[in-house]
């Protein structure tokens, strides 16, 4: 078969200035409401009672000497490996002893659980309100005719979702309606925000999901502190230790020699 | 750090410095940060960013050293009125200007029960907490201060600060281990903190001076933070006076060698006569390099403290090694 | 492990392995953005304009690495296959393509 039949279609350049152009403006603006729609809605993190602190800064601590024990003498480790898996396993740093072994109570009906749902429920909401509005509102003003041809061929599985209110079945799937601009600039605008609120912006899904991570992090309400502890514990106990001192001195004179 | 400017923390600025930031503060003082726009416009027009309050904080420091408290107040106000009353730094804050201005112990000690009060309503703030162990120092009650930090680290056991401070106390009594100690809990949080290192070094290295286990760990530390920082001149200066002492004792030690006694076993074997030797030769040349920069007002070189750059000179001095 | 011992003995800063990252991110996504601009003005359609990007993007990589990393990559890079030469590219082609669509449709409108 010879080259396919080029189809051309002549459009009025209004169609820039009357769709591209607001798509694009009310996407980007719709990217720094919502940063700082996000920086409102954070909730100061809640004050926590003394015993909470300890019991958080302690498995903290934990963590640290597994991570850094190499910077400590081998006595200084094994003492301190010792006293921490012992404490751990007794559950010397617990919040409430009491609680100890009991099961954790439903996290639905637990405030504290509920609250860190809620932080994530918010950052959702603020990624998919705007969403649906924008989508509603394209597809309420500019659908039923292609605005744009892409620089390059898609399957025609596409066809489907770029043309969406286009009737002509034959009709090549470059050219494409207002919606598929839309997703465009969803995805293509991040260097965008990243130059106009600095890089750690909470504008766009990526970082957005992360922000909204760190809730299910290793100090979750869900999770029973005992239970981290124990764990911790074992971590400890299997850790494979090495003094980075050891032969420092070899080194440096190596390193300057 | 004579470039320092209103945005580094605060704690390592030498007085001069100190002084010439605190006469930044008409300027600052003469702008406000927030707008005085009603609401919407206030919005737009604000020039408020994060940084503008962290100069705020390290100036209100700085001129409260300088003594110039009228600023000091001043500054104090802007932070209250942006950040309530309650918010805890603010608390903390206006705690040292208190301090700063309480001239007798009698009123460093109304000062005290004002924190007493502060952390009996609230005892989860741990800024004030801090602010009360200075306040203690300041009354030269160090034992007291020391069960404070303690009990201040038994409820946050990584802060920083706490761990660095109480190693301080604890060297000034002498009591070298529970300092030691307190530094290798620095350390576990910053294990790449090469000033942390060769304060443990330090401390080591006093402790007890002519052991060979402890100097050679002495040793390894200074080794360990010139390892992550190559141009310190304290770890330089520490490494040459540890592997002086280490030299004697190592060179009549095939006697130490033999009856090894399990304390030492524990710090890994002491390190080789001829690898000391080499350390030697090394600082002393590095310190000679650094004196001589310094001296010839290289630029780069410019950043060092002065105090610390003729400790180093006088030690090569006393050395009579200076090759120039 | 000995990798693990070597991170250890000469740990990274990350608050510097961060500004770098960061700073080859811009330069990605701005010089993304021109080559879209310049492949939608050209005219340049399906794999013309990807190979156009992935040349203009090594040619980015090699200023990136004579330039800003004075020829010395591992100083600056943890990996610099990865963290360099590869960095960011994927994260470019949108808004290559996002600006390359424009300027074609405009173009060619």
């Amino acid at each position: 078969m010879a080259q396919p039949i080029v189809q051309t279609i002549h459009r009025d350049p209004a169609l820039f200035w009357w769709i591209l152009l607001p798509i694009t403006v009310v996407m980007v603006l719709t990217g720094i409401l919502r940063h700082y729609a996000m920086i409102l809605l954070q909730t100061a993190p809640k004050k926590q009672t003394l015993p909470q602190i300890r019991q958080q800064r302690s498995l903290v601590r934990g963590i640290n000497l597994r991570t850094n024990a190499r910077v400590l003498p081998p006595a200084s480790f094994q003492a301190r490996k010792a006293f921490m898996v012992s404490a751990y396993q007794e559950g010397k740093f617990l919040a409430d002893p009491e609680a100890r072994g009991k099961p954790r109570p439903n996290p639905m009906s637990d405030p504290a659980a509920m609250e860190g749902m809620m932080g994530m429920m918010k950052g959702n909401m603020a990624m998919m309100v705007p969403q649906t509005l924008i989508m509603g509102w394209i597809n309420a003003f500019f659908s039923g005719f292609v605005i744009m041809k892409l620089p390059f061929p898609l399957t025609p599985q596409f066809k489907s979702m770029l043309q969406s209110g286009v009737g002509t079945r034959d009709l090549d799937v470059r050219w494409v309606s207002s919606l598929s601009w839309y997703f465009l600039t969803l995805f293509g605008l991040q260097p965008v925000y990243n130059f106009i609120l600095g890089s750690n912006n909470s504008a766009t899904q990526s970082t957005q999901q992360m922000a909204a991570n760190p809730g299910a992090g290793m100090m979750g309400p869900e999770q029973d502190p005992d239970k981290l502890f124990l764990s911790e514990a074992e971590n400890l106990e299997v850790l494979e230790y090495r003094w980075v001192l050891e032969g420092v001195e070899d080194r440096l004179v190596a390193k300057f020699a | 750090m004579s470039h320092a400017n209103l945005l580094a923390p605060p704690s390592s600025i030498p007085p001069p410095t100190a002084l010439s930031l605190s006469q930044k503060a008409p300027l600052i003082l003469s702008s406000s940060p927030t707008s005085s726009l009603p609401w919407p416009l206030s919005l737009l027009f604000s020039r408020e960013s994060p940084e503008s309050w962290t100069i705020h904080e390290n100036l209100l420091l700085s001129s409260l050293r300088t003594g110039d408290d009228k600023a000091a107040r001043q500054i104090l106000d802007r932070l209250t009125t942006r950040f309530g009353a309650a918010n805890e730094r603010v608390v903390a804050l206006r705690g040292i200007y208190e301090e700063a201005l309480a001239t007798t112990p009698a009123e460093l000690e109304k000062v005290f029960q004002g924190y007493e009060k502060i952390l009996r309503e609230d005892p989860t703030n741990l800024a004030v907490r801090k602010r009360r162990v200075a306040v203690l120092k300041s009354l030269g009650r160090p034992a007291d201060a020391i069960t404070a930090l303690t009990v201040l680290l038994e409820h946050s056991p990584t802060d920083l600060e706490a761990w660095a401070e109480l190693g301080e106390l604890y060297a000034a009594q002498g009591l070298w281990s529970q300092a030691i100690f307190c530094l290798e809990e620095v350390l576990l949080v910053l294990p790449n903190a090469w000033s942390a290192h060769a304060q443990l070094a330090t401390l080591y290295y006093l402790s007890t001076p002519s052991s060979l286990s402890t100097l050679s760990l002495s040793l390894r530390y200074f080794c360990r933070s010139i390892e992550l920082n190559d141009s310190y001149l304290r770890g330089y200066y520490g490494l040459k006076l540890a592997s002086q002492k280490l030299i004697p004792l190592l060179s009549d030690s095939t006697s130490v060698k033999r009856n090894n006694n399990p304390e030492e076993e524990e710090a890994g074997p002491p390190p080789k006569l001829a690898t000391v030797k080499k350390l030697e030769e090394l600082a002393t040349s590095k310190l000679a390099e650094i004196v001589r920069q310094y001296g010839a007002g290289n630029k780069g070189w410019a950043g060092l403290d002065e105090a610390e750059v003729i400790a180093a000179r006088a030690l090569l001095d006393r050395d009579g090694k200076m090759e120039r | 492990m000995n990798e693990e011992r070597e991170l250890a003995i000469n740990p990274i800063v990350l608050t510097s392995m961060q500004h770098n990252t960061q700073v080859v991110s811009n330069i990605r996504s701005l010089t993304a953005s021109l080559f879209g601009v310049a492949a939608g003005t050209l005219g340049m359609e399906s794999y013309t304009g990807f190979v156009f990007y992935l040349i203009g993007t090594l040619i980015v990589s090699g200023l990136i690495f004579s330039f800003r990393a004075e020829g010395k990559a591992s100083e600056y890079f943890h990996r610099p296959l990865g963290d360099l030469w590869g960095g960011d590219v994927v994260s470019g082609l949108s808004s290559f393509v996002l600006t390359w669509t424009l300027f074609y449709g405009l173009v060619r409108a």
